[in-house]
């Protein structure tokens, strides 16, 4: 029997297919909370495609990776909550469209 | 020797030396402030600071001629290492003296001590030769600087983090992609692997692709660059003197070890083009966007967009002379930008007022000195003689034209045109009119010895350098 009942491009195309629902959610989403969420969606697609090509290869450095990706990845959501809430903390409701002292 | 740490030599501590010692140093900041007396934190936060990034930069130069690796090939040090980490150490120093008004007291020891670990994750960049090192470093690098931007109270601060925050965590994410892609190349996370040029080709060319437009991003390349100025200009001064060199020291790092190390050599050329069209775009693009600019942080931002496009102009066709003067300009652009930091903060006092254009009328009147200075960082970021801008453009130029990237040289001296219009309108504000704004009171002003020297060895190096260009040798990067 094989290692790898499904196919693993199915794995890499599900991760593709999750890479551009978090890129589509970063351009078209105007909450930074939902915005967040699509970035961690990219983090993961990353982390489903790494550990997908990891039993290609049948190697751990897929594996390794991801933890790592998920290390970093809750890290950057904490500091990116804490940013949100120090921008919004007077603001009624948030919407990133509203942060726009700065242009030119 | 203990089986424990049997997987790290002695090499190992001596290549990772630097980082360590950068690594570490932000704790004895952080435990000296809560030490040190309440008047003395500023003070000592700042000079432990500076200690440690010249002890690291000391350290670093040790390892000239040794070309060793950490983390089982992750880490190369090596010439190539030293020169970028060099230049990041040298950003974060001369940056300092900017920093008298990061946040309230109480928080400059924090502050400098997310400066030190972000210094430590372009120090891992330059060395990083496996795709798990390139992301620790980087995101090291950007988590700590989303924290400093939004370390001043202005709301514009928080704006310019929530922008960066978003912009630059989705180029981590495309950037990411990319890496597992080229992970899936070759099954191993190493960059040599992919030097075989043994994996699959579509996903090489897919996965580098995507890494590079996370790096173009980073870099602030046109058309990438958007979040750029609005960073530079809600950021704290010395935030953005910071993030204007060690940002892009650690991610042209990267990118020339990629460029130049692990791209299999059959693909290389045909993979890079994109990046040498995104070089030209910036140099045309960042010029052309400053010429509209009315705040001092902006305009550099534009600048150093236009900049770093020389810089990686100079890397087209994938040289060994390029990389020599890709170097060179690096060095010089860390001291001719941050010299202009340095006077940009010389003339804010309480607030963000010396980054407005209009208070740059009649300085040449007002401060004979400021203006003097200034004059000669803008005909440096010009590319005017006697300055190292000249020679570094000269010397971009010549390798260009060498590696058969004509139209490069073309668009780098069409992109220097504009941009001598941009800076000699500034400088013709700074003398011919002789009133502009209220002049500063003379004796309110206080003494500011250590900006002064910064600026001061900012300018005799552009100087120096101009007639001196000392292209280092042995830079070639390695991937074991």
């Amino acid at each position: 029997m094989s290692p790898m009942p499904v196919d693993v491009l199915n794995y890499v195309l599900l991760s593709a297919v999750m890479f551009f629902i978090g890129v589509g959610g970063v351009i078209l989403r105007r909450n930074p909370l939902i915005v967040l969420m699509a970035i961690e969606l990219m983090f993961n697609a990353a982390n489903l495609a790494l550990i997908a090509f990891s039993r290609v290869y049948e190697n751990n450095a897929g594996h390794i990776f991801a933890f790592l990706v998920i290390t970093v990845a809750a890290a950057e959501a904490a500091i990116g909550l804490a940013i949100v809430v120090v921008v919004f903390r007077r603001a009624k409701h948030v919407d990133v469209d509203d942060v726009a002292g700065l242009h030119g | 020797m203990p089986t424990l740490i049997a997987p790290f030599g002695n090499a190992d501590w001596l290549a990772l030396a630097p980082v360590l010692v950068v690594a570490v140093a932000p704790l004895v900041v952080l435990l000296a402030d809560l030490l040190v007396p309440r008047a003395l934190r500023r003070t000592s936060a700042l000079a432990l600071t500076a200690l440690a990034l010249i002890v690291a930069g000391i350290v670093s130069l040790q390892g000239w001629g040794h070309p060793f690796s950490a983390f089982g090939g992750g880490f190369q040090a090596g010439g190539f290492t030293i020169v970028f980490q060099e230049v990041a150490l040298l950003g974060a120093l001369l940056s300092l003296p900017l920093a008298g008004r990061l946040g309230r007291d109480d928080q400059t020891g924090g502050g400098l001590a997310l400066l030190l670990w972000s210094t430590c994750g372009a120090l891992l960049m330059a060395g990083a030769s496996n795709l798990l090192t390139i992301f620790l470093g980087l995101e090291l690098l950007s988590l700590a600087l989303y924290c400093l931007c939004a370390l001043a109270a202005a709301p514009s601060a928080r704006e310019a983090a929530l922008k960066y925050l978003i912009l630059s965590s989705t180029a981590s994410g495309f950037m990411l992609y990319g890496m597992a892609l080229l992970f899936g190349a070759t099954g191993s996370a190493q960059l040599a692997a992919l030097a075989t040029g043994s994996g699959s080709h579509v996903l090489l060319a897919l996965g580098s692709g995507l890494f590079l437009v996370g790096f173009a991003f980073k870099l602030s390349l046109v058309p990438f660059h958007v979040w750029t100025p609005d960073v530079y200009e809600g950021a704290p001064l010395p935030i953005t003197a910071f993030m204007s060199v060690v940002t892009k020291a650690g991610a042209l790092a990267v990118l020339a070890r990629f460029a130049y190390a692990a791209l299999p050599q059959a693909d290389a050329q045909a993979l890079l083009i994109p990046i040498w069209v995104i070089a030209a775009l910036s140099m045309i693009g960042g010029n052309v966007g400053a010429l509209a600019q009315t705040d001092m942080k902006r305009l550099l931002a534009y600048s150093g967009i236009a900049q770093v496009g020389y810089v990686v102009a100079a890397l087209a066709g994938t040289t060994p002379l390029g990389l020599r003067y890709a170097m060179f300009y690096l060095v010089a652009y860390a001291f001719m930008n941050l010299g202009a930091f340095g006077i940009v903060g010389l003339l804010s006092r309480d607030h963000e007022e010396g980054s407005r254009l209009t208070a740059y009328a009649g300085l040449g009147h007002r401060r004979p000195f400021a203006a003097a200075a200034m004059t000669f960082f803008l005909l440096a970021l010009a590319g005017l003689p006697p300055t190292a801008g000249f020679t570094g453009k000269l010397l971009i130029l010549a390798s260009s034209v060498d590696a058969g990237y004509g139209w490069l040289a073309g668009v780098l001296i069409a992109g220097t045109a504009i941009s001598i219009y941009v800076y000699a309108k500034i400088i013709y504000a700074m003398y011919a009119r002789r009133t502009g704004t209220a002049p500063e009171a003379q004796a309110a002003r206080r003494p500011e010895p250590l900006r002064w020297l910064g600026v001061g060895i900012c300018a005799v190096a552009v100087f120096v350098m101009a007639f001196y260009p000392l292209a280092p040798s042995d830079v070639l990067p390695q991937v074991k």
